[in-house]
């Protein structure tokens, strides 16, 4: 009989939106009786009732917003649930973001350690795997240098390297194999499936459907904070599939982020270039609009806007900021809008996601800054432009489509 | 690890938590490998990269000493009490003071400099303030060094009661943390708070008999200042090292003081705990 490792039982988590607001208060709010926003709420998560067996590997996958994360912060006790109960049998681990508590100034051997701890090892069991660590990160020879002088790949190994040889239970994981280059990604995976066959519990986020597929033969589908499906991957995957393309806008308003709170950006809408429909599917090369969404607390003079577009594993592709276009906008306390329209993408067909930010001391600091958001897919479409661009993805193809022209070269 | 032991098993149940929390001084314990990971983190960054850096813990104190030596003794004549030479006077004040003071500054803003772990990893938020405390004492023990030098300098031994020099150390870490939860905690909700803390803590060390004897107080308004709590805690540590008569009753009123901090703090902190990572 199949034993339980993770019980959730109608799990709730509220959080309060006090408007444009910052999340937190100032003493003068306090004692003036200033109250935090009137009552303006939002579920990420409502009513959801899960159970994981032990030894199962459950892909999480939805659409930004749709409670993934947060269900995964609750069941590694970063956040409390608002109401209901998770009950979990079993040491837990959790991987919301890889090199956790990393230092730039100690070395690689000192963060193994040193993240070690952080993630939940003892001394004596990051001792044990201390060789195995090092092999798989592959930085032997960088083991005294600092990790600040490391280059990204190295960092990623490395950090990814400790991670690999948490042995938990349950292992929570978030989103963490969208770093690294190809190669280090496909081992990784490995060593999941590894970890997963082992007896372990995995409960793994991904908005690398591929991989939930290779590794989760479960999947359940979060949309609004709710379950909106539970099967086998296949099924899941595709009914989320199905539903794709319907996109309206991506809420934002409890999206981690870094700002100050002065600004807050609110929402994300993908558009045709004239503005008449959303959508998150774009032909190869088709124009398109896209349009953030703010709040100010404050009026807010010189204000620029700025985007870029990441592929699925981390790297920007382009940046766009408004006032590098001479464009800077004075914005007034409450709501409002801005479009960008991208008039000639040469992006190679793949998904992409966004990175957002307004500043007002444009190119010094983010007021408001979000990175990893919304979903937009490129596809091979009609207009090949009479050439044909093979229907491959970014990490073979590059992530640009540039016009060239062959010939024969003449001898002279 | 085996994955069959279901007997032994731990269990582990997450629900929303209501009011005032238990401190569980005992998962703290479990996690003291972590507690130390950090300390040892703190003091290998701050000790490693800055040659100056070290300096400044001795040559913090070192200035301040010579220039209120100069002040108050010089040009206002004021003269520590039981005739020991001004600067190991002033010197063994600021010592318990910035021990204090720099352990109440850091492990206040400590959970606002650790926000990128608590949103990422659990582990009991305790361990964050408490690891600076800690760290703070490293620090003191390094600047005790130029004390010790001091004194060997202008000959001044310690008595017996150098005995109770631990116990006037251990009550300034026990208040440094009880006030240090305290706004720790208050800081993540309210951010102002942070913008005040250096101030008053540099308005604490006038108003407390830190750089002029407490004799230097008219005899009335003395028990005023003997109400402040670091009072007890400054006079009991230089009793210890000058060979002065032991402060008994401002050491309890300063003892009963910072427990009663400690502990309240400690509720509070986990009382506002859980909020911690929904705010940061």
């Amino acid at each position: 009989m199949p034993q339980p490792s993770i019980v959730i039982d109608k799990v709730s988590k509220r959080y309060r939106l006090g408007g444009f607001e910052r999340g937190y208060r100032t003493l003068r709010d306090a004692l003036t009786g200033k109250k935090k926003g009137e009552a303006n709420e939002l579920w990420a998560l409502r009513d959801v009732s899960l159970e994981v067996e032990r030894g199962e590997a459950l892909g999480l996958i939805g659409h930004n917003g749709a409670g993934k994360s947060t269900l995964l912060k609750i069941l590694s006790r970063i956040t409390e649930p608002s109401s209901g109960q998770a009950t979990l049998y079993g040491r837990v681990a959790s991987l919301l973001e890889v090199g956790t508590g990393f230092h730039p100034e100690l070395t690689g051997r000192e963060n193994i350690f040193l993240n070690g701890a952080i993630l939940g090892m003892t001394r004596a069991e990051i001792r044990r795997d201390f060789d195995a660590i090092v092999a798989f990160a592959e930085i032997d020879r960088f083991l005294d240098t600092p990790v600040k002088r490391y280059s990204s790949g190295m960092y990623v190994r490395l950090a990814f390297a400790v991670a690999a040889h948490l042995t938990p239970e349950i292992l929570l994981i978030d989103e963490v194999l969208s770093v690294g280059d190809a190669e280090f990604q496909r081992r990784c995976l490995g060593r999941m499936n590894e970890v997963a066959r082992s007896g372990r519990t995995v409960v793994f986020v991904s908005h690398n459907l591929a991989s939930i597929e290779s590794l989760c033969p479960r999947a359940v589908l979060l949309s609004r904070g709710e379950i909106a499906r539970s099967g086998p991957t296949r099924e899941v995957v595709a009914h989320y599939l199905s539903r794709r393309g319907k996109a309206a806008m991506v809420d934002l308003r409890a999206a981690d982020r870094d700002g100050e709170g002065r600004a807050r950006l609110t929402g994300i809408e993908v558009l045709s270039a004239d503005g008449a429909e959303a959508t998150d599917q774009l032909e190869f090369r088709q124009p398109f609009r896209v349009r953030l969404h703010y709040e100010v607390s404050e009026r807010m003079s010189g204000a620029s806007f700025g985007f870029g577009l990441l592929t699925s594993n981390g790297q920007r592709v382009f940046i766009s900021e408004s006032f590098e276009q001479e464009r800077t906008f004075d914005l007034e306390p409450g709501p409002g809008s801005v479009d960008c329209v991208i008039e000639t993408p040469n992006i190679v067909p793949a998904v992409y996601r966004f990175e957002l930010w307004i500043s007002d001391i444009p190119g010094v600091q983010a007021t408001d800054h979000l990175v990893s958001i919304g979903e937009i897919e490129v596809t091979p479409g009609e207009q090949t432009g009479g050439t044909g661009v093979a229907m491959l993805t970014s990490g073979v193809r590059g992530v640009v489509y540039v016009d060239t022209r062959w010939s024969e070269a003449r001898s002279s | 690890m085996s994955a069959e032991a279901p007997s032994h098993t731990p269990v582990l149940v997450i629900r929303p938590s209501l009011g005032w929390r238990a401190l569980d001084l005992r998962e703290v314990w479990t996690y003291r490998e972590l507690l130390g990971i950090f300390v040892w983190r703190d003091l290998k960054v701050r000790y490693r990269q800055t040659f100056l850096g070290a300096l400044w813990i001795v040559g913090q104190p070192l200035i301040s000493m010579i220039i209120f030596t100069l002040l108050f003794n010089r040009v206002a004549h004021f003269q520590a009490e039981g005739g020991a030479p001004y600067p190991v006077f002033v010197l063994s004040g600021l010592l318990v003071w910035n021990l204090v003071a720099n352990a109440i500054n850091r492990a206040g803003n400590s959970l606002i400099g650790s926000s990128f772990l608590i949103s990422k990893v659990y582990f009991p938020r305790l361990i964050i303030p408490l690891s600076n405390v800690v760290t703070e004492i490293v620090d003191f023990g390094v600047a005790a060094l130029l004390l010790v030098a001091l004194m060997v300098w202008y000959r001044t031994l310690p008595g017996i009661t150098i005995l109770l020099l631990p116990v006037a150390v251990l009550i300034a870490c026990l208040m440094a943390l009880g006030v240090g939860l305290w706004i720790a905690a208050l800081n993540v909700e309210y951010r102002d708070i942070r913008v005040a803390v250096p101030f008053i803590l540099q308005l604490g060390m006038y108003v407390t008999p830190i750089v002029y004897p407490l004799t230097a107080i008219p005899e009335r308004y003395r028990w005023l200042a003997v109400l402040n709590p670091m009072t007890g805690i400054a006079q009991t540590f230089r009793a210890s090292l000058l060979r002065l008569p032991v402060p008994t009753t401002a050491l309890a009123w300063s003892a009963t003081a910072a427990i009663v901090l400690l502990v309240s703090g400690g509720y509070y902190f986990r009382r506002m705990e859980r909020r911690f990572a929904d705010i940061l």
